[in-house]
Formats: C-alpha cells, structure tokens, sequence
C-alpha cells in the first residue's frame, strides 16, 4: 500500500449550520414551550375558576384584603343588601354573604376582591350623585361575583407570576416584572365580561327600584370628563361609550321604564361629608 | 424601552456578555482554524497512523515518545446555545468545533515534536480527551476541553 499525503476534502466532524441561526431555532422553540405552557395553564385555570374551592377564594380574600385597606360602612352595607335581596330564587349569589367596605383612596373606582367583597374608594363615592348611581356601581361588582371574573381576571395573572418564578426563580427581576404587571387586583376586565356585569347589574336595578334610571349615569359623566388624568375606573372597567350605547338599547328593548332618580340618603350624605369633607 | 432595559442591569450584562462571547468566540475561532489548516499543509508529508506497524531489522534507527495537548475554553455564546439544547436535546454542535480544534491542535503539536527531531512517521497514535471544569454549564464555572495525543515517533535509517 502506498502512502499518499494528503488532506480531506472538508471537515465532517463539525456542523455545517451557522450558530446564530441554531439562536434563532433554540430561542424559537422555547419561545413556543412558553407559549404552550402559558396557553395550557390558562386554560387549566379557566376551567378551575368554576371550581375554586370556597376555602382557597377565603384565603385569597384575606389576601386582597390585605392589599386594600379600607373599612366597614353601614350605609353602604345597607345600600348592598337591599340589592342582595333581590336576587332572583336561581341566583348563584343566593346564600353568600356580601360585604362592601369603604376605603379613603381619591380614585374614582370600585372592585370586586375575592370573599365576597366589594371594595367602593372615597373617590366614587364623591361622584355619585343619586341612589340609583350607587346601586347600578354595587350591582355591576355584583355581576362580577355571579360570572366570577374577579377570580378569573386574577388567576391568569397568578399563573403568570408562577410560569416566571419557575423559569427565572421567585427572586429574580423577570418575576417581579412579571408579577408586577400581571399580578394586579384592578387589571382590566374584557368588553365581554363588562357588557354581561353590566346587562346582570341593570336587571338588578330594575328588580330593587321597579326602573332603570341612573343605569348609565356614572359613565356618561366620567366620558364626559375625559381629562389630562382619565379615571382609574375607567382605566380597570373600559369602553364607557360602547356600553353606555348597550345599556341604553337593553333599556329601550326591555322596555324598562325610567323615572326620577333618588337622591342620596341622609346617612350616605353624612358619611360623605365626613370622608370628604363636603356636603 | 431605554428605562426598561436601565432597570433590568442583569439583561444588560447578559445581553453585553453573549454580544461579547459571539464576537470574540468567532474570531479566534476562525483565526485558530486558518493557523490549524496551515500547519497541516506543512506537515502533510509526516504520516500518522494509528496502526502499530511492523519494519524489517535495521530500517529504524530511533524510536520514541511524542505527544502534544491543547486546551480549548467555551465562550458565553457557545454556554448558551448549549443550554439551550440540554432543553430540546439533539446534537450540541456549539461543542462541536471546540472538540475539533482541540484533537486537531493536539495532534498538530505532536507532529511538530515529531517533526523537529526528525521523525519520519508516527505509529500508534492515540486520542484522548478530558473536560477541565466539570459543570460547564453551570454558573460561574468555566467550561474548556483537553485533548492530548501521543504516538511513536520513528526515525528511518536512509
């Protein structure tokens, strides 16, 4: 056999393929992983929400309680049970026990935390300017409750929270970007979700005053006043001119009818007055 | 965006580093090959084998040992292409060239040993290699592979 020096043609011991664009292929996948996780997990908690059991939405309740710090208002609670009582016999509201507390937050905004409470700021409070204003505010957290989107809205924030503490560790700044953005107690509600609060709230409003005025009240106003600085109840309970629009054509089809509104009681004006400072 | 990326001064390390690992990483990459296909021109003619060889009395003058060894390290880039793949599995090929250069440059060494004490063939070559940091793709570990050859070395009687 004879010797003939010389090289191989090409080296096959190492990979044709350029490394940035392995990058893009590694980076994609992952990408998908996370989407797929993300999309599973989501999923998973849409279906749980319905399911939650009552001692997990308690502690959370006492979770959320932490995080808003307000206190009892008897004529609030008054306000409250009065709609409560209405309640249609198949409600699956029925049986619960509502509380509504005041907290001395400037906002104009309102939310419905987890166990069953409704959390009204000083802010709303200033604005409202009759009963029915103030039941139709009640009746929407309400709605809330019965299509349960406090949980539903918070759940996929936590599973977000939790994807980026198992990706990146509870410490590290991805998570606390993460639950920083996601992980709030006022994120914004769907159209979907406000246009069936809202349709919920206004059949309470008409079962406790026998009809629909001040439905729209609020929201025409705060449109209205569009300023430098829009309302946080507009920021966590958006589209105010399409659902004004809806309310109204759900009033004109059902042939609600529309009277007086009701000014505020004298105890509501007095706690007014104390927590704002005006009469 | 500016504020975000001046909030999250681990990103901008991560981001300078791998930019950093890329750039360097593939520079003396390309300039290790250029200097490893030009030795290897130049000792074409010094033949290796692995065989053991056998030559009749008197055409071996000398016989001896001759090895040579390099160590090459990762670079961030290459840590994070790997990483990657210990998700989805397949072929590293991120390691690929390290482990290439190394045998390559191991055996290179060699044959110049070889070579400058007049050898004419290198029998019985073996290859070896080792990983110097053993979790390489762990934090602050640094990650780098030894490859050693060795061979006999003979020198012919004209």
């Amino acid at each position: 056999m004879k010797f003939t020096p010389r090289l191989p043609d090409e080296n096959v011991n190492v990979s044709k393929t350029h490394p940035l664009a392995e990058l893009a292929w590694l980076l994609g996948g992952l990408l998908l992983l996370c989407l797929l996780v993300f999309g599973g997990l989501g999923l998973a908690v849409d279906l749980t929400v319905d399911h939650l059991p009552p001692r997990v939405e308690g502690w959370l309740g006492d979770y959320a309680r932490r995080q808003f710090p307000a206190r009892e208002a008897a004529p609030l609670q008054r306000r409250l049970d009065a709609l409560t009582a209405v309640l249609p016999p198949d409600s699956p509201l029925r049986g619960r026990i509502f509380r509504v507390r005041l907290s001395s937050d400037p906002q104009v905004n309102a939310v419905a935390l987890p166990g069953n409470t409704i959390v009204i700021f000083s802010g709303l409070l200033d604005e409202v300017t009759s009963e029915n204003e103030l039941s139709m505010v009640l009746a929407h957290e309400l709605g809330h409750f019965a299509h349960r989107d406090h949980l539903r809205q918070l759940g996929r924030g936590l599973v977000i929270t939790a994807v980026a503490a198992l990706l990146f560790g509870e410490r590290s700044g991805v998570t606390e970007l993460a639950s920083d953005l996601f992980l709030t107690w006022q994120a914004s509600y769907s159209r979907r979700q406000e246009a069936a609060a809202d349709a919920y709230a206004l059949e309470l409003l008409v079962a406790c005053y026998g009809q629909a005025a001040g439905a729209t009240d609020l929201f025409v106003r705060l449109a209205a006043k569009k300023g430098p600085r829009p309302s946080r109840l507009l920021a966590s309970h958006p589209y105010p001119e399409k659902r004004i629009e809806v309310l109204r054509q759900l009033i004109e089809q059902r042939g609600y009818p529309v009277a007086e509104r009701i000014p505020l009681g004298d105890d509501l004006r007095r706690l007014l007055a104390k927590e704002v400072g005006k009469e | 965006m500016v504020e975000f990326f001046l909030q999250s001064p681990d990103l901008v390390i991560f981001l300078v580093l791998l930019t950093l690992g890329y750039a360097a990483g593939s520079l003396a990459e390309k300039r290790h090959y250029r200097s490893i296909e030009k030795r290897e021109r130049e000792l074409v003619r010094l033949a290796v084998v692995t065989a053991e060889g056998s030559f009749p009395p008197g055409r071996v003058r000398q016989a001896f040992l001759v090895s040579g060894s390099t160590v090459v390290s990762i670079d961030y880039f290459k840590r994070l292409l790997a990483i990657l793949r210990n998700i989805f599995g397949g072929r590293v090929k991120a390691y690929e060239s390290l482990v290439d250069r190394a045998r390559r440059e191991a055996i290179l060494r060699m044959k110049a040993e070889a070579h400058q004490r007049g050898a004419g063939m290198i029998l019985n070559l073996r290859l070896e290699t080792a990983t110097i940091g053993r979790n390489a793709n762990r934090k602050k570990q640094v990650g780098s592979v030894e490859a050693i050859a060795y061979g006999t070395a003979v020198v012919f009687n004209k």
